[in-house]
C-alpha cells in the first residue's frame, strides 16, 4: 500500500513538474501573470509530492517494510533507527528520490524569492520564469530517471522475514552526512545554471551571477562539507592511513567544486568591473556538466576499471541530458556572444585582473588534468589500443605544481591593486609575504621535514599564508587606528561589514592549512608492519608499542577483536591505543577494520589490527606514521566556518518597513539555526564519536589483569621475613622495582644477583626494591636461605596468602614492574629482567 | 591588443606546461592495463613493468599469513571492455561465471601486506604491479570492488603501499 502510494506521488510529481515548466513557458509567451501564479503553484506542489514520497520511503524504512526490495536490500531489523533512517540513501534509487526532492525544493525556494513580480514587464522581470522552465525542467529530469529507472518504491513478490541490512563500512556518522551534503552541494549548482541560460534567453547578462551568487556558494559550501566528510570517512573507516585516492568517484565530486571555485571567484570579476562574461558562463556551464557527468560516469561503468557502481541504463539517460544540455548552452552562449564582450579586458598579468583570470585558467587546467586522468584508460585505448590508468602518483605529480601555483597566486593577488599601482604595492606590501616564506619552510625544517620540493611547497604555503594575516592585520588595525576603536572590536566589526571579503580569507587561510596537512601526509608519510607476541615492543619513528592486551567478543552481528597496544615516548607513557577489526558473517565475512588513532598537530600515529593467530599469542600491526594530517582537518573546519561567514545574510537596509524587518529577522534567525545545525553536525561527524577506537582508560575495569603501562600499579602491604610490612604507598614518590620471584624458579635465582647489582648502585637514590616471594608460608626457610646466599639486602616478603600477585595479573615468575615516582607501571617484564635493562629503565625514569 | 596578446601567451604556457605533466607522467607513472589473458600472452614483455590487472577472486585460494603478512590468491580472466561486460550480463554475472569456468585463464597473485576488507569470493580485484619471473603477479597495491550487494557506494577499498 505504502509502495504504491509512494510510485504514485512521484508519478504525480513528475507530471506537476512538467505542467509548471509548461506554465512558466506559457506565462512568459502570453505575459499572462495568471499562468506565472499558475507556474509557481506547480513548482510548490511537486515540491510537497516529491517531500511526502521521501518521507513515505523513510517510514517504509522505519517501519521495516520489507516487501520493498530497496528496503530489504539496505535495512534490517536490527539496525539502529538512526542508521535505518540515513539507508534511505545509501542506495541509488533512494539518493535519486532525495536528489530529486532537493532539486524540487531549492526551484520552490527560487520561486519564493525571486517574488511576484508580473511577468508582463520586460526581459528583466521574465529572466526568474525562464529560470523556473529550466529547474523544473531538471526537476522533472530526475523524478523520471527514479519513477522509471530507478524506483525505490518497486516490491518483491515474495517478502524476506528480514532486510540484508546496510554495509558494515557505511555505519559511520560521516556517511550518514556525507551523501546529502554533496546531493545538496549537486542541486545547488543547477540554480545558477539555470539562471545563466534565463540570462542569455533573455539578454540580460549582466548580473546574473551576483544574483545567483548566495547559491553558488551555498552549493560550493555543502560540496566542500559533503567531500571533507567523505575523506573523514575514508580515513576513520576504510583503514589503509588515507583518505584520498583519486578513485574517480572522489574525482566526480572534487570536479564540480573546483569549477564552483573559479566561478565565485569569476563572479567578483563580473561583478567588480563588468567583466569575465565569457568565464562566467563557461564555468557555471561546466559545473552543471560535470555533476551529470560524475553520475554518468559512476553509472554507466564507463570507468570500469575501478568501479563498481552496477553498471545500468541510467548512465544513457544521463549521457542524452548532457549532449542535450551542453549543446543547448553553446548554442545559446554563441548566439549571444554580442553580449559577452568585456569592455575592460584585463590589460596585465601583473595586476588583481591578471592574477583573477590566472586563477581561473588554472582551476580550468586542474579541472582539466582530473578529468583526463580519471577518463585515462577509455582514452589511451581510442588513441592507441593500449589502456593505460592513472594512479595515485600520476594524480599527485601532475596536479600537485598546478596547486603549487595556485597557492603563490593566492598568496600575491591581494598584494596587487590596479594595473598602473601593482609593483609599487608589491614592494610595499610584499616583506610579510616573504617572512612567511621564510618562516614555515624553516620551521618544517626544524620538526625534521627536510625534503626539498615539500620545503618550496610549505614556502608557497607560508607566502599564501603569510598575506592573508597580513590582510587580516592592516585592515584591523586601519580601522582600529581611524576609529580608536579596541582593535579586537575592530577585527569582528570588519567581519560583520565585508562578510564576503572576509570569510574569503578566512576560507583561503583553511585552505592553506589544510595546504600543509596535504603536503604534510603526502611527502612524510611513512608506514611499517610490526608483529608481536604479549609483552613484546617495537619502536617505531620514536614512538614504543607494547603489545598488552588481545579480546575477541560477540557483539550485535559481528565478532570484534581487539587488540591493545600501550604507546610511550623516550620512557613516558602516552596513551594506551585498541585497533580492532570486526568481522561480520552475514556479509560475505565481510570484515571492517577499525583504527586507532593518536593525533597530535605534530603528526597522527595510526594502527590498524592486521591479522592475529587463533588466540592473540602473535598478532600483526599495521603503523602509519602520516606527517601534519590534523592540519588537514583544522584547515577543513576554518574553511567550512570562512564560507559560514561569506554565506552569512548582510545586514543592510536599516529602513525596511517594520513587518518586513520583523519576517527578515525571523527568516535570518531560521537560516542562521539551520545553519548552525548542518555545521554543527558537520563537525560533530568529523571529530565526535567516530569510530577510531581510542582508549586511555586508568585502573579500575582492568584491575583483574597485569596493570598496562601507563595505568596506577595496585598497592598492597606485604608482611617482610623480618616480622615489619611494608606498603606500596610507603614508597610514594620513589621509582619502585617489584619482583615477583619463587625459589624454585631457576631463571629467578638466575636474575636475583642482577637486581641486587642494581640495587647497590641505585639504593643512594630516590629508589625502593621489593622482592615478593610467591610460596607458601610454611616454605619461609628456604626463602630466607637462598635471600642469604644471594645476599640481597633490599626488602624481600612473601605473599603466601595470594593476596598481592592476583592485582598484578601475574601467571608465572619471574615477572617484574618498574613503577615510576607517581605510583604508574613505566615497564613490566614477564620473564627474567637484566641489570642493563632495569639500569636503563631506571636511568629513563631519573630525567 | 597587447594586454590579450600577453594573455594568450600565459595561457598557452600554462596549457603546455600542464600538458607535458600529463604526457611525461602517462609514460612513467601511468600502468598498462590488462587483462589477465592479455597479461600472459604479453609474457616476459611486461615481466617487471608496472601494470595494472583485473580478474575475479576465487574465494577458495585466499590464504592470509597476518605474520608476515602476506595474502595469496588466485583470480581468474573477466573481459576489460565494458561494452563486453555488458553484453554478456552485466558485472555480477560475468564475475560470477568467471569464477565458476574452469578453462578460463587465471592467475596467481601474491600481495604482501594485511589482507584488504573486501577480499573476497567473486569480488572484483584490480591489481597494479609487476609479473614476476615465478610466473605470479606480485602486487603493489590491489583495488577491490564487491559487485554482489551494496554496490552502491561502496565502490572499492583502496590499500596503499
Amino acid at each position: 500500500m505504502l509502495a504504491e502510494i509512494g510510485s504514485i506521488l512521484t508519478g504525480l510529481a513528475l507530471a506537476v513538474a512538467l505542467y509548471a515548466a509548461g506554465a512558466a513557458f506559457w506565462s512568459i509567451h502570453r505575459s499572462d501573470s495568471r499562468w506565472a501564479q499558475s507556474a509557481r503553484n506547480g513548482v510548490y506542489a511537486a515540491t510537497g509530492l516529491l517531500g511526502v514520497a521521501f518521507l513515505l520511503l523513510l517510514a517504509a524504512f522505519l517501519n521495516d517494510q520489507f516487501q520493498i526490495k530497496y528496503v530489504a536490500e539496505h535495512s534490517s531489523r536490527a539496525l539502529p533507527l538512526y542508521l535505518k533512517a540515513s539507508a534511505v540513501w545509501a542506495g541509488q534509487e533512494g539518493s535519486l528520490l532525495l536528489w530529486s526532492f532537493l532539486q524540487a525544493l531549492f526551484t520552490a525556494l527560487v520561486v519564493r524569492s525571486s517574488g511576484g513580480g508580473s511577468p508582463l514587464k520586460g526581459d528583466a522581470a521574465r529572466r526568474p520564469y525562464w529560470a523556473t522552465v529550466f529547474l523544473s525542467l531538471i526537476t522533472a529530469f530526475f523524478t523520471g530517471v527514479t519513477l522509471f529507472l530507478s524506483n525505490p518504491f518497486a516490491q518483491m513478490a515474495t517478502v524476506p522475514a528480514d532486510g540484508q541490512g546496510m554495509n558494515p563500512l557505511l555505519r559511520h556518522p560521516g556517511m550518514i552526512f556525507h551523501p546529502p551534503a554533496m546531493y545538496l552541494g549537486y542541486v545547488g549548482l543547477a540554480v545558477p545554471f539555470a539562471f545563466a541560460l534565463a540570462a542569455l534567453v533573455t539578454r540580460q547578462v549582466d548580473d546574473w551571477p551576483t544574483v545567483t551568487r548566495r547559491w553558488t556558494l551555498a552549493a560550493w559550501l555543502f560540496l566542500g562539507i559533503g567531500l571533507l566528510l567523505g575523506m573523514r570517512w575514508s580515513y576513520d573507516v576504510l583503514g589503509w592511513g588515507g583518505y584520498w585516492g583519486w578513485d574517480p568517484v572522489e574525482n566526480a565530486g572534487l570536479m564540480p567544486w573546483l569549477t564552483a571555485t573559479a566561478l565565485l571567484h569569476a563572479t567578483v570579476m563580473q561583478e567588480q568591473r563588468g567583466g569575465f562574461r565569457w568565464w562566467n558562463l563557461l564555468l557555471v556551464v561546466l559545473s552543471f556538466e560535470l555533476v551529470m557527468f560524475g553520475t554518468f560516469t559512476t553509472r554507466s561503468g564507463m570507468i570500469q576499471s575501478v568501479h563498481a557502481f552496477a553498471r545500468s541504463d541510467l548512465g544513457l539517460y544521463f549521457l542524452a541530458a548532457i549532449i542535450v544540455t551542453l549543446v543547448g548552452s553553446v548554442a545559446l552562449i554563441v548566439k549571444r556572444r554580442s553580449l559577452l564582450a568585456d569592455p575592460r579586458p584585463p590589460a596585465e598579468i601583473l595586476s588583481r585582473d591578471g592574477m583573477f583570470l590566472l586563477t581561473l585558467i588554472l582551476f580550468l587546467t586542474i579541472t582539466g588534468s582530473v578529468f583526463i586522468g580519471s577518463v585515462l584508460p577509455t582514452l589511451t585505448n581510442v588513441i592507441s589500443d593500449q589502456s593505460f590508468e592513472a594512479g595515485t602518483e600520476w594524480f599527485d605529480r601532475v596536479t600537485g605544481p598546478q596547486f603549487g601555483l595556485l597557492l603563490l597566486l593566492m598568496g600575491v593577488c591581494p598584494l596587487l591593486g590596479q594595473a598602473a599601482a601593482a609593483l609599487k604595492r608589491l614592494r610595499a606590501r610584499g616583506w610579510p609575504a616573504l617572512i612567511g616564506a621564510l618562516l614555515v619552510p624553516g620551521a618544517a625544517a626544524l620538526s625534521g621535514l627536510t625534503q626539498p620540493i615539500s620545503l618550496v611547497a610549505f614556502a608557497l604555503v607560508g607566502l599564501a599564508g603569510a598575506t592573508t594575516l597580513a590582510e587580516y592585520i592592516r585592515d584591523t588595525a586601519a580601522r582600529s587606528r581611524s576609529r580608536k576603536e579596541n582593535p579586537l572590536l575592530s577585527l569582528w566589526q570588519l567581519f560583520g561589514r565585508n562578510r564576503r571579503k572576509y570569510g574569503g580569507y578566512l576560507v583561503h587561510t583553511g585552505i592553506i592549512l589544510m595546504g600543509l596537512g596535504i603536503i604534510g601526509t603526502r611527502m612524510y608519510s611513512f608506514d611499517t608492519l610490526a608483529t608481536l607476541s604479549p609483552g613484546e615492543s617495537v619502536d617505531v619513528k620514536g614512538y614504543t608499542l607494547t603489545y598488552e592486551d588481545f579480546a575477541q567478543e560477540s557483539v550485535a552481528d559481528h565478532m570484534n577483536t581487539t587488540a591493545s597496544l600501550s604507546v610511550s615516548r623516550n620512557g613516558k607513557y602516552l596513551t594506551t591505543l585498541q585497533p580492532s577489526i570486526d568481522q561480520y558473517p552475514a556479509f560475505v565475512d565481510q570484515t571492517a577494520s577499525i583504527p586507532a588513532l593518536r593525533a597530535r598537530l605534530r603528526e597522527d600515529l595510526y594502527i590498524i589490527l592486521a591479522g592475529w593467530d587463533q588466540n592473540g599469542t602473535v598478532v600483526t600491526f599495521k603503523v602509519f606514521i602520516n606527517s601534519l594530517a590534523s592540519f588537514l582537518w583544522v584547515g577543513g573546519l576554518i574553511f567550512l566556518v570562512g564560507g559560514a561567514v561569506a554565506l552569512w545574510p548582510a545586514t543592510q537596509g536599516a529602513r525596511l518597513p517594520v513587518p518586513e524587518a520583523r519576517r527578515r529577522t525571523i527568516r535570518t534567525t531560521v537560516g542562521v539555526a539551520v545553519g548552525s545545525l548542518v555545521l554543527l553536525a558537520a563537525v560533530m561527524a568529523m571529530w565526535g564519536t567516530g569510530t577510531g577506537g581510542r582508549a586511555g582508560e586508568q585502573g579500575g575495569a582492568e584491575a583483574a589483569g597485569r596493570p598496562r603501562v601507563g595505568q596506577a600499579a595496585p598497592d598492597f602491604t606485604l608482611d617482610l621475613l623480618d616480622g615489619s610490612t611494608l606498603s606500596l604507598a610507603d614508597l610514594d614518590g620513589k621509582v619502585t622495582v617489584i619482583n615477583f620471584w619463587a625459589t624454585w624458579c631457576a631463571p629467578c635465582e638466575d636474575e636475583l644477583p642482577d637486581f641486587q647489582a642494581v640495587w647497590n648502585e641505585y639504593q643512594e637514590q630516590n629508589v625502593g626494591f621489593i622482592g615478593i616471594a610467591i610460596q607458601e608460608a610454611a616454605e619461609q626457610a628456604e626463602v630466607e636461605e637462598m635471600v642469604s646466599r644471594i645476599g640481597i639486602t633490599y626488602p624481600i616478603g612473601m605473599d603466601s596468602d595470594e593476596a598481592i600477585f592476583p592485582t598484578y595479573g601475574v601467571t608465572g615468575v619471574p615477572e617484574t614492574f618498574v613503577v615510576d615516582a607517581e605510583g604508574n607501571v613505566a615497564y613490566t617484564h614477564v620473564g627474567p629482567a637484566s641489570a642493563d635493562e632495569l639500569r636503563a629503565e631506571l636511568d629513563s625514569l631519573f630525567e | 591588443m597587447a594586454g590579450k596578446t600577453k594573455f594568450i601567451f600565459a595561457g598557452l604556457l600554462i596549457v603546455a606546461a600542464v600538458a607535458y605533466l600529463i604526457i611525461s607522467n602517462t609514460g612513467s607513472t601511468a600502468h598498462y592495463f590488462l587483462t589477465v589473458e592479455e597479461l600472459q600472452a604479453q609474457g616476459d614483455r611486461v615481466a617487471g613493468r608496472n601494470v595494472t590487472v583485473s580478474g575475479a577472486v576465487l574465494g577458495d585460494t585466499i590464504v592470509y599469513d597476518p605474520s608476515v603478512p602476506r595474502v595469496t590468491f588466485t583470480v581468474v580472466e573477466v573481459p576489460g571492455d565494458p561494452e563486453e561486460v555488458e553484453q554478456a550480463g552485466g558485472l555480477a554475472k560475468v564475475l560470477h561465471d568467471a569464477v565458476n569456468d574452469a578453462t578460463a585463464p587465471r592467475l596467481e597473485v601474491v600481495y604482501e601486506d594485511v589482507k584488504p576488507d573486501l577480499l573476497q569470493d567473486e569480488a572484483q580485484a584490480i591489481m597494479r604491479g609487476q609479473l614476476g619471473a615465478d610466473g605470479h603477479f606480485h602486487a603493489d597495491e590491489v583495488l577491490l570492488k564487491c559487485p554482489t550487494r551494496y554496490e552502491e557506494d561502496v565502490p572499492e577499498q583502496v590499500e596503499e603501499s
